[in-house]
Parts: C-alpha cells; structure tokens; sequence
C-alpha cells in the first residue's frame, strides 16, 4: 500500500538544559486511508513525533517524506505551503481565532491557498461545515459556540483543503465523553467515507483502541 | 471573485478589539504631525515674511567702496629689519574718502545691463535728528527717490505723505516710522539734522515711511542726494553706493562677481548681505526640526506599545495561522499594516488638525514689533510640508511597527500550542 508519511531514521535531540535525545532512530509508514493514533506514557516523545512529522518542528535528523516528497531539506516558507495544501491540524483546544465567524474560521486556510475564487471557498466551507451539523452556527462568532461545536468547527478548518493527512494532538483531551465520542464518529466516517489518512496523539486507551493501528512510544522509540 | 487575502481584515480586527489604546496611539501620531505642520508652517512663513522684508530694504546687489583700514602706513614699511618696532604716536586725521570715483558713469553704463531692472545712486551718513527738544542719533540715506523708488517700492509702505512729494521739495525729508515717533514729528515738521562735519540743515517732513523692520524704521531717513552731499559738504558728483535691482534675484551671486572684477569695488549681493540672518534661520531650522522630529519618535513609542499587546495577546491566533500555512511574510504584513493603518488615519487627521491650528492662530490680530513688525502670524502653508509631514509620520510609523511584526513573525507555533 502507498504510504503517505514516511519516515527514515528520525531522531530529534533537545539540548537545553542538558542534552536528551526526545526521539531514536524512528522508522514509520502511514500508508494511505489508516486512521492512526500513538499512545506512550508522558515524556514518551509521541508529541514531539507529531510536531515532527507535521513540519511543524524542523530541528530534527533523518529523513521525513510526505506525499512522496523528502521534507527534510525544505524551506520554513515551502513547509508553510505544503501544510497549507496537505495537512490538517486539530489541537486539544480549538484555537479559532475569536473574532471571526464559524465560516470566516473554516475559510481562512483556503483563502490562504487562493487557488479558489471568494464564492467557492464560501460555498466548500459551507459544506464542511453541514457535514458536521454545524450548517446553523456559521455566521456565529467563535467565541459563541459550545466546546465540542468549537472543535467541530476546527475539524472543517482542517479539511477545508482537502489534505492528504489530518493530524490531531489530543483532539478530545478537553472535551466531555459525549462530545468525545461524536469527535471521533466524525474521524472515523472521514476514514470510511472518503479514505482520510489520520494520525492522531492520544492517551486515552478507549480513543486508540477503536483507531485501525497503535504506534505505541517508549523513551522516543517505537515499540510494537 | 477573487479570493481575498485575510491578512487586512485580521489586522483590522486586532485594532478593533483594542479601541481605547488605538486611538490613543493614533492621536500620538495626530499631535505629532499637527505640532509638526504648525510648526514648520511658522517657522518657515516668519522666515519667509523676513526675507521679502529684507529683500525689499537691502538691494539685490550693492555696489560701495570699502575703505582699507587695515594698510600699514608708510612708515611701517620704513623699517630695515622685520623685528624692528616703529611707533608713531598722536597719529594726525586723515579722510579717507569713500566714495565711488565715476559713479554716474558706472550708473550709466549698468543701466544699459540686459540683466538689470534699475539702478539707484545712494549717499549715505550719520546724522544727529533734532526737533524742539527731541534729539536722537540715525542715518539719512541721500538718494533718487524716484529711482529708488523703482527698487524698494517705497511707495506701496509709506504711512503718510507720497513719496515723490520728495522730489518736488529739494529740502524735503521722509522719516521712519519710528524715527518720526522718537521725536515726535508729523508731516509738515521742520527737523534739524545735523551731520559729522558739524553742518546743520533744516529739511521739511514730507513724508513718513514704515519698512516693516524695526531697528531700520527707528534710524532711517530719505533726503535727496544733493541735501546729502550738502551735509557731507561735497560736489554734485560724489556718491557712496549704487544699489542694482536685478530681472533675476537668483543671478546675484554670478553679477556680483562681475561687477567686483569689472569696476574695482566691493559688489555684495543681497544674501552675502543677510548671510548672518541667513545662518540664524539654518540653526532655527535644525532646533525645530529636532523638537518636531523627537514628538513623531514619542508618536512611534504608542504604536510600537499598542502592537506589543496586540502580540502578546493575539499569540495562539499567531501560532495557529502559521499552523494552518500561513508564512512569516503574512504575519509580517498583518502587524504591519496594523501599524500603516494607525499612522494613516493618525496622519490624516493631523494634516487637518494642523491646518485648523494654522487658520485659527494665523486670524488671530496681534500687533508684534520684535525683529520685523507684523499683524497676524503668516504660515507657509505650502503643500510641501504637508507632503512632508505626512511621508515622514508613515516612515516612524513603518519603523515602530516593523520591530514587533517582525517579532510577531518568528513566533514558534509549537512553542505556543504545546506549552499549553
């Protein structure tokens, strides 16, 4: 199966206050429609795999291939680009900027692509935004919206430009079991639906349990 | 439609959600270039109404002999060795006379001058001016009213009487305004002058005169050059000085030159004339120019505190819109504009408060009689300035706000989303 996340050798060291190596020698593959997640204890390194993995986080060794493509050497503007176009983000918190509507929030990193006209992008986050019921809070601003729809609302934002990868840090982490649980009926429908590769860093047993596959992490090194 | 970039609408909403301290930070701005153009605008229009009053009073170029005070005698070049000392005491009084030897012709020949627009024989001296008790110390200035007339536009500032009334009066005297004041005489008055060689005339007040500059008002007055050289008890041909009005004041330096080479006398145009003026202005310039420029500097302190908060409080929006793709060049505009858009509006509406300040203050009546008399302030409300002004408040503004954007812009968003 095609792989969408690659990666060869990871290593990623922090060297402040004293030198620690945070991930070793990690090896993984991602292939194409896998909903994901990675679990280890706290300090485990699973964190700092993700912000690695999503180019967030660029002091790193070894190799990292998205789509096919090396990322290793690339520019923090090229990095920019390629996470506007191929990946999503949802976060433990929603992180929607306040003063912005629902839809406004779902538009902007499509706007940013611009490869759309104003009224298209409009109407892709309006769809988004109906696949996740949430079609009636569009013109509410952010700020004004329950947790679990604020983190329904991110999760349009992630897909507003169709990405190749969604990643998620602890997406239900503060959200109650209900609202937990209907995050993850949506993860899981995207993987079914429309073949969505996920990657998603959690602690929460039950969360990982249901996913298709458990990269667990010990003292930044893949154990399974 | 075109998809349009948020980055504006971003930063709008930034000032929005702090409207107390962006106006604040646009009125830093307003102030700054209204104190800016109300004082440029002053300074420069005082300068200005100087200048035209100093032109007007002084010739664009003065043709005059300067004595040699400094020759050695003869004497002094008597001695055989270069150490040796001569001293001659009780030195006897010598005159030396200063006068320019062919005058007329040298009038005659300037006159013809494709450059010149008129030409204005002058002989001047001190004077002691008594009228009943009143005494007081000044200059009468023996001139060709008419051709004088022609140069200084004598007539377009007399307070009283004509100027060519002069001409009909062979013993007529036009005082200044303040000389006629220090001594109490009207038109019609008989004034004693008195001159250095101790002849005493009695010329007839026909006129008085107001120059607009105080010290000269309170010293000066016409005489027609034949009672001028009267006092000074010399022949009908004897003049001090020739005062040349040029087509082209610009050209004054150049013919200045030329006519120092050409007759053999001393030739000043009108700004080596004023040059201590001239100096003055430049200091005055260079101290309003830091007073303004340090106000705009405070201006820029504002917005480069407002965006620091903006920063501060706006950093998860920060991180996530980098998340999400957004480069540092966006982020870098949106703090940007937000500091454009601060130093714009603040700019506008200190362009008009400034211009409110000029109306108000310069319709203000005031009668000042310092350096030049005048009754209202005069700015200089050149469109320059107010160019000036403004470009310059952008560029502090541009200044102030590209540290915090650029700050703003090297935020780490894993740094802000983990520490969470």
């Amino acid at each position: 199966m095609e792989a969408i996340l690659e990666t060869k050798q990871l290593s990623k060291f922090f060297y402040d206050p004293v030198e620690f190596q945070a991930l070793k020698n990690v090896d993984l593959q991602i292939p194409k429609g896998q909903f994901a997640s990675i679990m280890g204890s706290s300090g485990s390194g699973k964190s700092t795999l993700l912000y690695v993995l999503s180019t967030l986080d660029t002091q790193y060794k070894g190799h990292l291939f998205l789509d096919g493509e090396d990322l290793s050497l690339k520019s923090k503007n090229d990095l920019a680009e390629i996470r506007n176009e191929k990946i999503g983000f949802v976060f433990q918190f929603h992180y929607l900027l306040p003063e912005f509507t629902v839809l406004e929030n779902v538009m902007l990193p499509a706007l940013k692509l611009a490869k759309l006209d104003q009224k298209q992008i409009e109407e892709n986050a309006m769809s988004k935004l109906k696949m996740l019921g949430l079609e009636d809070q569009a013109l509410k601003k952010a700020n004004k919206l329950s947790g679990g729809q604020q983190q329904r609302a991110a999760i349009a934002r992630a897909l507003i430009n169709e990405p190749k990868i969604i990643f998620g840090d602890e997406p239900t982490g503060n959200l109650d079991s209900k609202n937990a649980d209907i995050v993850f009926e949506i993860l899981k429908e995207l993987k079914e639906k429309y073949n969505q590769t996920i990657l998603i860093v959690t602690h929460d047993n039950n969360f990982a349990n249901k996913t298709d596959r458990i990269i667990r992490l010990h003292d930044g090194e893949v154990v399974n | 439609m075109k998809a349009k970039s948020p980055n504006i609408k971003i930063a709008l909403i930034h000032l929005l959600s702090k409207k107390r301290q962006t106006i604040v930070a646009m009125l830093g701005v307003t102030f700054g270039i209204a104190i800016f153009i109300f004082q440029a605008g002053l300074m420069s229009g005082f300068q200005t109404v100087f200048i035209e009053q100093s032109i007007n009073t002084t010739a664009n170029i003065r043709i005059y002999n300067e004595p040699d005070n400094k020759r050695k005698s003869v004497l002094q070049n008597a001695g055989e060795k270069d150490n040796e000392w001569i001293v001659v005491r009780n030195q006897k009084v010598k005159d030396e006379q200063t006068n320019i030897k062919n005058g007329y012709q040298i009038i005659k020949q300037l006159e013809k001058h494709p450059e010149i627009a008129g030409v204005s024989p002058f002989l001047g001296t001190q004077t002691i001016f008594r009228l009943g008790i009143a005494q007081t110390s000044g200059r009468v200035s023996g001139v060709d009213i008419e051709k004088e007339n022609l140069l200084f536009a004598l007539q377009d500032n007399m307070a009283e009487g004509n100027i060519l009334s002069l001409e009909n009066t062979p013993n007529g005297l036009i005082l200044g305004i303040g000389l006629a004041e220090l001594l109490g005489a009207k038109v019609g008055d008989n004034i004693t002058v008195v001159s250095p060689k101790g002849v005493e005339l009695i010329l007839k007040v026909v006129g008085i005169h107001r120059s607009g500059i105080v010290e000269v008002d309170k010293t000066r007055a016409f005489v027609n050059l034949r009672s001028a050289q009267q006092l000074l008890q010399v022949d009908g041909s004897y003049l001090t000085d020739i005062n040349i009005k040029l087509k082209n004041i610009d050209k004054a330096e150049e013919l200045s030159r030329e006519f120092t080479a050409r007759y053999g006398y001393t030739a000043q145009n009108w700004k080596d004339a004023n040059a201590n003026v001239f100096g003055l202005f430049k200091i005055q310039n260079m101290i309003t120019g830091l007073v303004i420029s340090s106000i705009l500097v405070v201006s820029g302190f504002g917005i480069f505190n407002i965006l620091m908060m903006i920063i501060y409080e706006k950093m998860q929006d920060i991180a996530i819109l980098k998340a999400i793709g957004y480069k540092d060049r966006d982020i870098k505009t949106i703090f940007l504009s937000e500091s454009l858009i601060i130093g714009f509006f603040g700019g506008i509406l200190g362009l008009i408060l400034g211009f409110t300040l000029q109306e108000i203050v310069g319709s203000i009546r005031m009668n000042m009689k310092g350096f030049v008399a005048m009754e209202h302030l005069q700015f200089n409300q050149s469109p320059y300035f107010f160019a000036f002004a403004f470009v310059f408040g952008m560029v502090v503004t541009a200044i102030a706000g590209y540290i915090p954007a650029r700050k703003a812009s090297k935020i780490d968003p894993v740094d802000i989303i983990r520490s969470k």
